[in-house]
Order: structure tokens, then C-alpha cells, then sequence
């Protein structure tokens, strides 16, 4: 199985070498390419499992691997590559690659799509749509996976509910149902979900709910958040926080998470993560699509790309984008997939090859109703926060158009820069 | 007045003030050790207990498990080495450096002083993550990313701990080394002999800070070394970071006490010198 | 005779200026050269040199990437229009508000008990009050995070049962910021102490006796004797509580984020998240020079309030 895989790895990647005319005979020996990423769990090592394959596969390249964490990547990449003492790969956050890309950072890697053998051609193109800046792609992506309704199954049997809610009414309901005063105090003990109002998940989850009724945040870029279809969405949800009390308030996505491995909300929005999580702390759970809203069934997707930098030479960009092409190969996009619990990147890859993880054949079948956030947008630390603001202000009770109103402006400030 | 209708009349005047005193700084000090004391105990505290509801201060079965996690997680032998390394060696250099300046500024009338000592000071006001750009560049063309010199040698001088000594080498009186002076000593056998003997509880003092600082420094270390074998105690405690960034609260609390526990052993051990003589030596 | 008159007419601190009479201003120059050295080439090289580096990068558009264009005075243009710059100095003003006579204050009073040679326990409290200071700012604001949760924090919950409700201290737009400077106070108050202490031991005992011996009560010798006495003192611990107060941000980083809703985003906060989050190099110099001066000036006018004295000294 193992050689198989090898095998065929090397085949493809010299078969990439043919195409993209690379001088892999170089006479200093093999090219040395650094890769910083941040995957520190069991996907780590089935991503050290990829580049020691490669490795093994060829003669040409070497790759060492760089373990950070995602938001030490962020502090370090910019003054290393300052300095010409960057990673030639590196793995980062979706939505922070734009603005490294539109500053230079990365390589453009059109070539690289045009190509057959880089086995780019059946991606998922809102995975895609991640990677893209002004027209030119600078990545590849390394996990795609909408939102998702993680639930404590326990507390759905102790609840006597036994189907998961399908649309937004259902939704407000199970949870009011599975949202527990015991000493009623007022406030409650055991929440139906956790909605966060802020950071990290809350800025997928509102866009998603913003989806539900047919609304965005921006679109062809220009911000189009002040809409009466958002107005609608965000006091639908705004009321169903504050006076059906189904979910706590101020709590942003890591206290959600905290929230719901203690057991104390039923339902929790999040990524593949929240599987580790909920095993570690011994809740049984299942995962459900986000419940549809009146207009539509989407969710805001979380993404990781990879990115070749300016500080790979013209040797190291070829045998970077060997390994980005080995990567995407049949074999490492089903295995990648098992092993970091994300659903394939590839829409080729067919379902019976990650059937054995049940944690991703859930999330395949939700993979469809994934949308991109905020794709191509260079300022999205400026954007976020004003959707940040929106949604704890308006969960605090401050009047939702008057927010709108103010969202708007500063999303398009931020476009505008 | 006799000598024991004194000492019963002070007994008498003070008690109340002293207890009421007492009992202030027992309370200001439990406030103050509160979240050391928390540190600590979660840190043998089991995952179950340190979310649990309510919450209690002392652990009910306490574990190791949160020590062992740390040492499978980190490399952290080597971790605590390289913090040895830098703060040490951060601290060596800037308090020989820091008093040969500090004593120019402060004894020796040159040219330019004060406005020597108002740049030095304002490099002080411009915040680090300014410079950090240029500063990793200058380093990377010295070749140094990666090395214990990266580490070091930017911080082998800082302004803080020459102005800090400059003040104290003020303060000490002049006749001390006006003898010596007569006797023909030279400006460094002054420095070496008269001033730096006197200044044991200041360098002390700084010494002391400069260790803290740069042992705590998370930034640094993080910024100047990309591989983890060169990374600091403090910088790889971010390592422990889950996905989604959870930071598991046990296991992060242990690491913490493991990254303070050199600190406190060293202050405990220098705080007699440290805060009873900080600043009498010479004076008397 | 007042204690404050007798204090200035007996105290007089020693001329310092080594080597005045003997030598010639030349030979002075290249001694003090010689002590200057090692630490101007350490400072000159790794702060001076990448600060004026930072200082041409103010005048450009730079990512750090290697691609920078002239854009002259663009970026401080912005500095003083932007009004999330105004909000971030607004926030930094308030922080230093909240921080500096705090935590300035707390030291002085507990030095001035800790200096009382009567106390029990004396040197168990100087310790206990100086080892906030050994912990990392990370670690500091990791902790007081997890006692102030408001699930699992078990200062919430103590103070639950004293019937007050704390709430989400960190989410709640006007606690936010006091708890983050709070943070720093218990972090920082420490070594303030350490340097008052070390101040109230250097006043001559004989002050007191003297200004006893006038009738002056307890309150009359602080503000005649020991304030005074430890003017050069305050001004040096101001100073530095005040640049520490303008460069508020490891614990606001890691408690709030800037948040909620940008109430805790401080100038380094709003420098930091221009430079290495929006990838905007020249603009986050430029805000760094701002902050330079507007310090520089603070400090300055400080050092002229509090330090009076100092032209005694030098």
C-alpha cells in the first residue's frame, strides 16, 4: 500500500518535472526547501507522513518542516521574509493570505494551475476562490470545511429530542427546549447552542446566518452588509439570544468550544476540531449541516492555505510546486483528508475513500454548502472587526439599523484602502 | 523618661496602627498571591477539575498528569537551557557594559552628556515593534538567525539599565574615591575598586530585572530563532495552543510554573541582598 | 521653621564629576569614550540604527517585502486623521490614566509601611509583594483570565457568594480596560516598591529628628521630609510607570485582543495591527515615531515637575 503510494508519487512529480522544465539535475545536490505550518495534532504528523513520502519519492528535493502555531506564523513570517530568511512554503489561515499575496509576499502560481499534472483541476473551487487576489492565484489549499452544528447527543436524549432541527424556527425551538434554569436564577445552567458574538468562529457563523436569508458582507467588492434581509437576520437571532435566552452572550468561539466540552450547551458551531475536543473531554456528539434559513442553506467555510514565497528562487519554486502537486496526488488527497479530518480538497475524490472516518464522511456531505469568506479581500482584519462590533453591539441590544448603517461604512473604508 | 517607660509607651502608641497595618498588608499580599497560588494548584489539578463548576482553589485529587503532558509536548530540557543561555547571557554583558556607561554619564564631566543620556533614554520610548523589521534584517546580514547571537547581542546594552545605574552611581558621595583619586588611581581603578563594590544591591537589583525581562520575553525569542531547538521556555509555551486556539488551562499552568520557578528560586535566593541593602551599601 | 526649609538648607548631595580639576576637557572627553564604548556600539547598532531605518520606512509604503515606494508625509497624514488612531490614543490615555498613579501610588503606600522597622513579618511581605514581577506578562494575564472567567473563575465566584455580580469583565466595554490595567498594576507595582524603598532608605534618619524636633506629626514629615526627599525618586519611577502605561500591550493582547469592540486597542495595539496583521510597515513607523515624541514630551515635562532637585545633581 505504502509503495504503491510512493510509486505513484514518483511518477507524478516526475512527470511535473517534465512539464514545468525544471533543471532537476542540478549538480549542488538536492534543493533544500523549508515549510512552516501549524498543524500540531494528529494532522501534523499525517502532514510530516506527506513531505517524508516526497522525500523518500525523489532525489531532487529535500523539505524540512517547520512546527509553529498558526498565530506564530503570523508574527514571524513578516520579519523573516524581510529579511530573505523565510520559509519557501508556508501554511497559514485562508483569510490571512490576501494580504500577504497583494503585498508580495507569495509567488503567483497561474502556471502551476494551468498545468495538468498539478492535479489542480477538480479542487473545490470555493477553496479555490480562497486563494485567488486580483485575478491571479497564490496557493494552494490545504483544508476547506464549512461550519458545522456539533451536538451533545446526551443532552438531546435527556431532552427527548430526536431529530436535528432542519430549518432557522426549528432550530430557535430544539434549543430553547435544551436550554436548562435549574435554579432558576434566571440564568441558565445548560444553554441549547452556543453562538458566539465575536472572534475566530462568531466571524464565520454570522456570515453564514447573513446567507440563511439571502443576505452578504460584501460582494464584487463593494460592502453590501446594510441590507433589510441582515437587518431581518441578525433580529431574528439578536431576540433569540436575548429573550428566548437559548445561548449565553459575549462569549467568543473558544469560550464556545470551552462551553460545549463541559457539557453545559447542547449545540456548538465550529470546525473538525471540535470532534478532538468533544472525544477528549468524553461527549458523544454528531454533526449536522447549519439548520436553513428562509432564503438559503449555506455556511461561511474555514480555510488553511499553502503558499510558495519570495524568498523560494527559481530552483526552489519548481520543487516547491512539486511538492504542492504531489500533495493534491490521489493517494495524499484521501489520506490528508482521513488524517486531518477535513473533508478532500479534491471534488474527485470519491466518497468511499474517507468512508472509514465518519467525522469526514459527516463533513462531505456537508462540503457543498461551504462558501468562501471574504475571498480576495486584502484588508479582512479591518472587515472582521467591523462585523465583530456589529454582532456584539447588537447582541448587547443596541439598535441593529443604526449598526447596519455604521458596519457598512467601515467595510468599505476597509475595501477601499 | 526612662528607657523602658519609652519602649512601653512606643508599644502602647503603635499597636493599634501596626495590627491595622498588618492586617492591610495580609490582605494586599493575599490579593497579590492569588493568581501565583492558582498557577500552582492548577497545575496538579485533572482536566475535569480545572472547568469543573464550581470552581475551588485546591485540587481534590491531585495529578501529575499535566507535568508529564509538558515534558511529551516540549523539548524542555533544552527549552530551559537556551532561557539559561539568553537571559544569562543578556544579563552578563548588559550589567558590565550598562555601569561602565552609567558611570561616564554619571562621574565624568564629558562633552555632550545630557544630551547623550536624553537619546539614551528616548530609545527607550519607541515601542519594539517598530524596529523589529529592521533590526531582524541587520541580524540576518550578520548571519545570526538562529544563534544564541541573535539573542544576545542587541540586548548586551540597554538604555533602562544605564540610566537606573547612572541614578545610583549619582548618589554615592564623592569621598570615596577622592582618596583614591589623590593616590593616583586611575578612572577604571575607581570604577573597578571604589564604585562598583559600592553598587553591589543596584547591579543586583538590575541584574535581576534584566534576567526577568528577558526570561519572560516572548516576542523576542520567537521572532530571532525559527527552529524550536533554539526557542526560549516562554516562546514554546505557545506550542501548547490547541487548534482553534483552546489553550488546555492545566497543562498551560504547569508549563507556567515550570517557566517561573527558576525566577523565584533565583530572587528567594538573591532577596535578602536584594531588598534589605538595595541601596544602603556605601551610604553608610 | 518649617521641616521642608531646614530639608533643603541641610541636605546637600554630594558634587559628583570625577577628575574636574585635574584633568582638561579633552582628556575627560576620551575617558569617558573609553566607559562610553561597549554600550554605544550595542545601542548605536542594534537601537539606534534600525530606529532610523524605521524612520525612513515612515516615509514609504512599505510591506517588508522588498517593495517600498516614497510616499513623503502620507502616513503621518493618516496618523492624524484616522479615527481609529484617535480611538487607540483616546484608549492609551485612558490605560495611562488607570495604570500609572495606581500602580504608582499602591508602591509608594506600601514602601512607606514596608520602611516601618516596627512591622511583623516584614520581609515575608516584601517578598510576597515583589514576586508579581517575576511572572511573564503571558502568564500573568493567562491567570487573572482564568480567575475572572465567568464560568469557571473562581474570583467570580467568591465574590458571587458575597452577592456581587462581576459578570464577563473582559466583554463588558467599560470593565474591559480597568481589568487589563489592573492586570498591569499587580504585575508592575512590585518593582516600583522596591525603587521607593530603596529611596525612603537613602533620606538621612537625622531629617526625621530634626523635623520631629519642630513639632512636624507624621503627615507634616511625608509631605515635608520624605516626599521631597524622594523627588528624583518619583520622577524616575513616573517616568518609566509612564512609558510602560504608553507601550500597554502584552496582557491586553492576550486578555482582549483589542476588543471588546476595539475599547482595550491601544496605540502599540493599533501599531502592531497595522504593521504585522494589515502588512503595513511605513504606516505602523509612523504611528511608532508619533508616539516617540508625544513620550519624549511627557517625560520631559516630568522630569521638570518632579526632578527639580535633579540639577543638583548634575
Amino acid at each position: 500500500m505504502k509503495r504503491t503510494r510512493i510509486l505513484l508519487g514518483a511518477g507524478l512529480t516526475s512527470l511535473a518535472l517534465v512539464a514545468a522544465g525544471c533543471s532537476g539535475g542540478d549538480a549542488d545536490g538536492p534543493v533544500e526547501l523549508t515549510f512552516w505550518h501549524g498543524y500540531t495534532e494528529a494532522d501534523g504528523d499525517v502532514l510530516e507522513g506527506i513531505v517524508e513520502d516526497f522525500n523518500a519519492s525523489q532525489d531532487d528535493v529535500t523539505i524540512t518542516t517547520e512546527l509553529k502555531t498558526w498565530a506564530s506564523i503570523d508574527d514571524t513570517l513578516l520579519t523573516a521574509l524581510s529579511a530573505g530568511e523565510g520559509p519557501d512554503l508556508v501554511a497559514m489561515p485562508a483569510e490571512r493570505l490576501p494580504v500577504y499575496a497583494a503585498r508580495g509576499a507569495f509567488a503567483e502560481l497561474d502556471d502551476f494551475y494551468a498545468d495538468e499534472a498539478s492535479n489542480t483541476a477538480n479542487l473545490v473551487p470555493g477553496a479555490v476562490d480562497m486563494i485567488e487576489v486580483e485575478g491571479a492565484k497564490y496557493g494552494v489549499p490545504t483544508g476547506f470545511v464549512p461550519l458545522a452544528v456539533y451536538y451533545n447527543t446526551a443532552l438531546f436524549d435527556a431532552a427527548g429530542v430526536t431529530a436535528f432541527p432542519e430549518t432557522w424556527d426549528d432550530w430557535v425551538a430544539t434549543a430553547e427546549r435544551l436550554t436548562e434554569d435549574q435554579d432558576g436564577d434566571g440564568t441558565p445552567e445548560q444553554y441549547g447552542v452556543v453562538l458566539p458574538d465575536h472572534a475566530t468562529v462568531a466571524n464565520g457563523l454570522w456570515p453564514s446566518l447573513l446567507y440563511g436569508n439571502g443576505g452578504d458582507l460584501v460582494q464584487d467588492g463593494k460592502a453590501v452588509i446594510d441590507s433589510p434581509e441582515n437587518a431581518e437576520t441578525l433580529q431574528y437571532w439578536v431576540d433569540a439570544i436575548n429573550d428566548r435566552q437559548i445561548s449565553p452572550t459575549g462569549v467568543d468561539g473558544i469560550g464556545a468550544d470551552e462551553l460545549f466540552s463541559a457539557g453545559k450547551a447542547a449545540m456548538t458551531v465550529g470546525g473538525p476540531w471540535m470532534a478532538s475536543i468533544a472525544d477528549e473531554n468524553g461527549i458523544d456528539y454528531a454533526i449536522a449541516p447549519l439548520p436553513a434559513g428562509p432564503q438559503d442553506q449555506a455556511a461561511s467555510a474555514i480555510g488553511v492555505s499553502m503558499a510558495v514565497t519570495v524568498d523560494a528562487d527559481d530552483d526552489a519554486r519548481a520543487a516547491a510546486e512539486d511538492f504542492l502537486a504531489f500533495f493534491l496526488d490521489d493517494d495524499n488527497a484521501a489520506a490528508w483528508s482521513l488524517g486531518s479530518g477535513w473533508p478532500p480538497l479534491r471534488t474527485d475524490v470519491p466518497a468511499d475513500a474517507v468512508a472509514s472516518n465518519p467525522v469526514v464522511a459527516s463533513l462531505t456531505e456537508i462540503a457543498p454548502m461551504g462558501r468562501p469568506l471574504l475571498p480576495g479581500v486584502v484588508n479582512s482584519v479591518d472587515v472582521l472587526s467591523a462585523v465583530d462590533e456589529l454582532t456584539q453591539r447588537a447582541v448587547a441590544g443596541e439598535d441593529v439599523a443604526t449598526l447596519l448603517a455604521d458596519a457598512q461604512d467601515k467595510i468599505q473604508k476597509a475595501l477601499d484602502e | 523618661m526612662s528607657v523602658a517607660e519609652k519602649s512601653r509607651r512606643r508599644l502602647r502608641e503603635l499597636r493599634p496602627s501596626t495590627v491595622l497595618a498588618t492586617l492591610a498588608l495580609l490582605a494586599v499580599s493575599a490579593i497579590v498571591l492569588l493568581p501565583i497560588a492558582v498557577i500552582v494548584l492548577t497545575a496538579f489539578k485533572p482536566v475535569a477539575e480545572v472547568n469543573a463548576y464550581p470552581p475551588s482553589l485546591l485540587p481534590d485529587a491531585w495529578t501529575l498528569d499535566n507535568l508529564r503532558q509538558i515534558t511529551a509536548d516540549l523539548p524542555f530540557a533544552r527549552l530551559i537551557a537556551n532561557s539559561f543561555a539568553f537571559a544569562g547571557g543578556v544579563t552578563a554583558f548588559a550589567l558590565v557594559f550598562d555601569s561602565l556607561a552609567a558611570y561616564a554619564l554619571a562621574r565624568i564631566d564629558f562633552t555632550g552628556r545630557r544630551v547623550l543620556l536624553v537619546v539614551i533614554i528616548a530609545t527607550l520610548m519607541i515601542p519594539f515593534q517598530a524596529t523589529l523589521i529592521p533590526l531582524y534584517q541587520l541580524v540576518s546580514d550578520l548571519g545570526w538567525v538562529n544563534t544564541y547571537a541573535a539573542l544576545i547581542a542587541p540586548r548586551a546594552a540597554d538604555a533602562f539599565g544605564i540610566f537606573f545605574l547612572r541614578q545610583f552611581f549619582l548618589g554615592l558621595p564623592r569621598d570615596l574615591d577622592a582618596a583614591a583619586r589623590i593616590d593616583g588611581a586611575s578612572e577604571f581603578r575607581v570604577f573597578r575598586s571604589i564604585v562598583l563594590p559600592n553598587a553591589v544591591p543596584a547591579l543586583l537589583t538590575l541584574g535581576l530585572f534584566t534576567f526577568v525581562n528577558n526570561w519572560n520575553d516572548l516576542l523576542w525569542p520567537l521572532v530571532f530563532t525559527t527552529k524550536a531547538e533554539m526557542g526560549t521556555i516562554t516562546s514554546g509555551l505557545t506550542l501548547l495552543t490547541g487548534p482553534s486556539g483552546i489553550v488546555p488551562h492545566g497543562v498551560m499552568m504547569a508549563g507556567s510554573l515550570i517557566a517561573i520557578l527558576p525566577l523565584v528560586v533565583a530572587f528567594l535566593f538573591v532577596q535578602r541582598r536584594f531588598i534589605e541593602n538595595i541601596a544602603t551599601t556605601g551610604l553608610k | 521653621m518649617s521641616a521642608e526649609q531646614s530639608t533643603t538648607r541641610r541636605y546637600r548631595p554630594p558634587a559628583p564629576l570625577g577628575g574636574r580639576r585635574r584633568d582638561g576637557a579633552g582628556s575627560r572627553n576620551a575617558k569617558a569614550l573609553a566607559f562610553l564604548a561597549p554600550a554605544l556600539v550595542v545601542i548605536g547598532l542594534f537601537v539606534i540604527w534600525p530606529m532610523l531605518s524605521a524612520l525612513r520606512l515612515s516615509f514609504t509604503d512599505a510591506s517588508g517585502f522588498g517593495r517600498e515606494e516614497w510616499i513623503g508625509l502620507e502616513n503621518y497624514r493618516t496618523v492624524f486623521t484616522d479615527p481609529d488612531v484617535f480611538d487607540a490614543v483616546a484608549n492609551t490615555v485612558w490605560y495611562t490614566v488607570l495604570f500609572t498613579p495606581t500602580a504608582v501610588i499602591a508602591a509608594l503606600a506600601l514602601a512607606l509601611l514596608l520602611n516601618s522597622p516596627h512591622l511583623p513579618f516584614r520581609s515575608f511581605f516584601r517578598t510576597a509583594l515583589f514576586v508579581p514581577f517575576v511572572v511573564s506578562f503571558a502568564v500573568a494575564a493567562f491567570a487573572w483570565s482564568y480567575l475572572i472567567d465567568p464560568r469557571v473563575g473562581l474570583l467570580n465566584y467568591w465574590l458571587r457568594g458575597l452577592g456581587v455580580q462581576m459578570g464577563d469583565v473582559l466583554q463588558d466595554p467599560d470593565l474591559a480596560m480597568p481589568a487589563v490595567a489592573f492586570v498591569a498594576v499587580w504585575k508592575l507595582f512590585g518593582f516600583y516598591f522596591v525603587i521607593f524603598l530603596a529611596g525612603l532608605q537613602d533620606i538621612p534618619t537625622s531629617l526625621y529628628e530634626a523635623a520631629r524636633m519642630d513639632g512636624a506629626g507624621p503627615w507634616s514629615r511625608l509631605r515635608h521630609v520624605t516626599l521631597p526627599m524622594l523627588s528624583n525618586t518619583m520622577a524616575f519611577v513616573l517616568v518609566f510607570a509612564m512609558i510602560a502605561a504608553l507601550q500597554a500591550f502584552d496582557q491586553i493582547y492576550v486578555m482582549t485582543g483589542g476588543g471588546p469592540y476595539g475599547n482595550t486597542q491601544t496605540v502599540v495595539m493599533e501599531i502592531y495591527e497595522s504593521g504585522f496583521r494589515k502588512l503595513d510597515i511605513g504606516f505602523a513607523s509612523a504611528l511608532s515615531y508619533v508616539l516617540l515624541i508625544a513620550t519624549l514630551l511627557l517625560s520631559l515635562v516630568q522630569f521638570v515637575f518632579f526632578g527639580r532637585k535633579e540639577k543638583d545633581l548634575s
